[in-house]
């Protein structure tokens, strides 16, 4: 991963962040699902995003990656405006997602699912098939690779997500709950593999509602509500905030982690 | 896998078709032949759009009845050959098939199935009331002038003909499982969004799948009105005929290279065999080859929903395996 050019990781103070949300605000109708979210991301961060459900997570997910367009504000990637630039144009500029009601190509096998990520980089299929067959073995897909998609469990389903987002080879890479409905063998093999992904360089931001999870991985927290972003801190400074504690994690939290 | 284990049916029913006419002299049979190929050339033709990138077309008689009239009018009206005629409709087809395939990123599924069927009925209207230029409902006989230039031949020079048509086509698909373009299609089909993440520009492969899809039916649509001699608005812009391309690809396998051919083969000699027995005095059940299309489908639906050419590959994946 990250061998692409640009994927040199620089975290030094002085590096334009990789991405940067300016005021970003997305309506439907009455409703205002992202009201002026502004964060910035470095490059080799890993930035987890917490909140109640309706919080707007993904809707921002869909807005950075292309998919909603935004009602204000700009999405910067790479020192790119790509604001209400098509998702497909977007991946290629090497910002890719994953979805949280996952998409397999249900009737292809895994190893097929893959190598379509693949060839978004490579012309030829010989040289797609074996990059798909690394990145397969790297999520720990090996024995399945012939499998149709559709028959996957949803634990397997979940990282096949993120083999193929993988293989187009992102240089910031969203993750949309994919530790949701995992038990808890295929949480700390979910969470093995994101911290692997992140070592080696790859920038990535994490939707999750496991909060255990989100301690052990991310290196900031940020924390949406109706919305908007109410906080924003390590995940110590995360959970000891008066306001996410209110709104989202609630006095058992405080407890439990005394 | 060798070539020849890869693709025995294939071998079986173009290599059967090849030798046929060597074999065989009987007119009759021989009609049938090229119908056969020429009816799974179109539902290959379909295939591209419907099985290949999902754009489930109801109205692909539009496509057909273009080529047919293009070359029909420009061979009658201003002496031209059949093979312009065809280039001309392959070009108009290019046109019409490019705004049908950006259609399909307004609408879905049923509205953009229900939007073909629209769009072929519209020319029908064209087609049959426009009396000066196209004779309107009367239709337009073919001169038969021999030669290949004017693809006035035998039976024998039809079926081969046919065949290479056949052949190409399957050999586009056959391309269109192992290519870079055929994978990436594949990605849109089974999931638009899904695609788009991965980079794959999923509108414009659906527009360029549906344009090759109308140029191929408008090439078959043109060299049947050349065989069969005569243009009817009425056949060549129905809906009748746009179900056939799409059910015998949903019959043999939609999504597969030789499925359409298998449901051709299927289905014309069902009906041609039909035709013949119930002809004559018992020609009130003539109908009764719908019921019996009918039937086909519903049992290839219930039982093989994969299509004949995945039940073929399960036979032979089974007889592989000892057991």
């Amino acid at each position: 991963m990250g061998t692409g050019p640009g994927a040199i990781v620089t975290t030094s103070a002085g590096a334009p962040p990789l991405l940067t949300l300016d005021r970003v605000t997305k309506r439907f109708g009455g409703l205002t699902a992202v009201r002026e979210v502004s964060l910035t991301v470095a490059a080799g961060d890993l930035l987890g995003i917490i909140g109640p459900n309706g919080a707007g997570k993904t809707t921002l997910f869909h807005v950075i990656s292309g998919y909603f367009r935004p009602d204000e504000g700009r999405v910067v990637f790479d020192g790119r405006d790509i604001t209400g630039q098509p998702a497909h144009a977007i991946s290629r500029r090497g910002l890719t997602r994953t979805f949280q009601i996952v998409k397999p190509f249900g009737n292809l096998s895994v190893l097929d699912n893959v190598m379509i990520g693949a060839l978004t980089r490579v012309a030829s299929t010989r040289q797609a098939r074996a990059e798909a067959a690394a990145v397969i073995d790297l999520c720990g897909l090996g024995p399945h690779a012939g499998v149709r998609a559709r028959t996957l469990p949803l634990a397997l389903r979940k990282r096949l997500e993120v083999a193929r987002a993988l293989a187009t080879r992102p240089r910031l890479l969203l993750l949309d709950e994919v530790m949701a409905g995992l038990n808890p063998t295929e949480l700390v093999a979910m969470i093995d593999l994101i911290r692997r992904l992140h070592a080696e360089g790859l920038t990535l931001i994490v939707i999750e509602h496991i909060m255990a999870a989100m301690m052990r991985l991310a290196q900031r927290i940020v924390m949406l509500h109706h919305g908007e972003k109410i906080a924003e801190g390590t995940p110590h400074e995360i959970t000891s905030d008066r306001r996410v504690i209110d709104a989202y994690l609630g006095e058992e939290f405080v407890l439990a982690d005394a | 896998m060798g070539l020849v284990a890869r693709h025995w049916g294939a071998l079986l029913i173009f290599g059967g078709a090849a030798l046929t006419p060597i074999l065989v002299r009987d007119a009759y049979f021989l009609d049938s032949l090229v119908l056969i190929l020429l009816w799974g050339a179109l539902s290959a033709a379909w295939n591209v759009a419907g099985g290949y990138a999902g754009q489930v077309s109801i109205g692909h008689a539009a496509f057909f009845g273009i080529g047919a009239y293009s070359a029909a009018l420009l061979g009658t009206r201003f002496q031209q050959s059949p093979w312009l005629g065809m280039l001309v409709g392959v070009a108009l087809s290019l046109a019409a098939g490019a705004a049908i395939g950006y259609l399909s990123n307004r609408l879905k599924g049923p509205y953009f199935a229900l939007s073909t069927i629209a769009f072929s009925q519209v020319l029908l209207i064209v087609a049959s009331r426009w009396r000066a230029f196209t004779s309107g409902s009367e239709g337009i006989p073919v001169p038969f002038r021999p030669g290949f230039a004017t693809l006035g031949l035998g039976h024998v020079a039809w079926v081969y003909l046919a065949l290479v048509v056949a052949l190409l086509y399957w050999g586009l698909e056959l391309w269109l499982e192992h290519s870079r373009f055929g994978y990436r299609l594949a990605g849109v089909r089974e999931d638009e969004d899904a695609a788009q993440a991965l980079g794959i520009p999923a509108r414009r492969l659906k527009v360029i799948a549906v344009t090759m899809s109308a140029a191929l039916t408008s090439v078959c649509g043109t060299l049947w009105a050349q065989y069969v001699g005569f243009v009817d608005p009425f056949y060549v812009f129905s809906v009748d005929l746009s179900v056939r391309f799409a059910l015998n690809a949903i019959i043999g396998g939609m999504g597969t290279a030789l499925g359409p051919f298998l449901g051709s083969i299927l289905i014309t000699s069902l009906e041609t065999y039909l035709r013949a027995t119930l002809s004559g005095v018992k020609s009130g059940f003539t109908g009764i080859y719908l019921i019996v299309y009918g039937v086909v489908l519903i049992l290839v639906v219930r039982f093989v929903p994969e299509g004949l050419a995945g039940l073929s590959a399960r036979l032979w994946a089974r007889a592989r395996v000892p057991s």
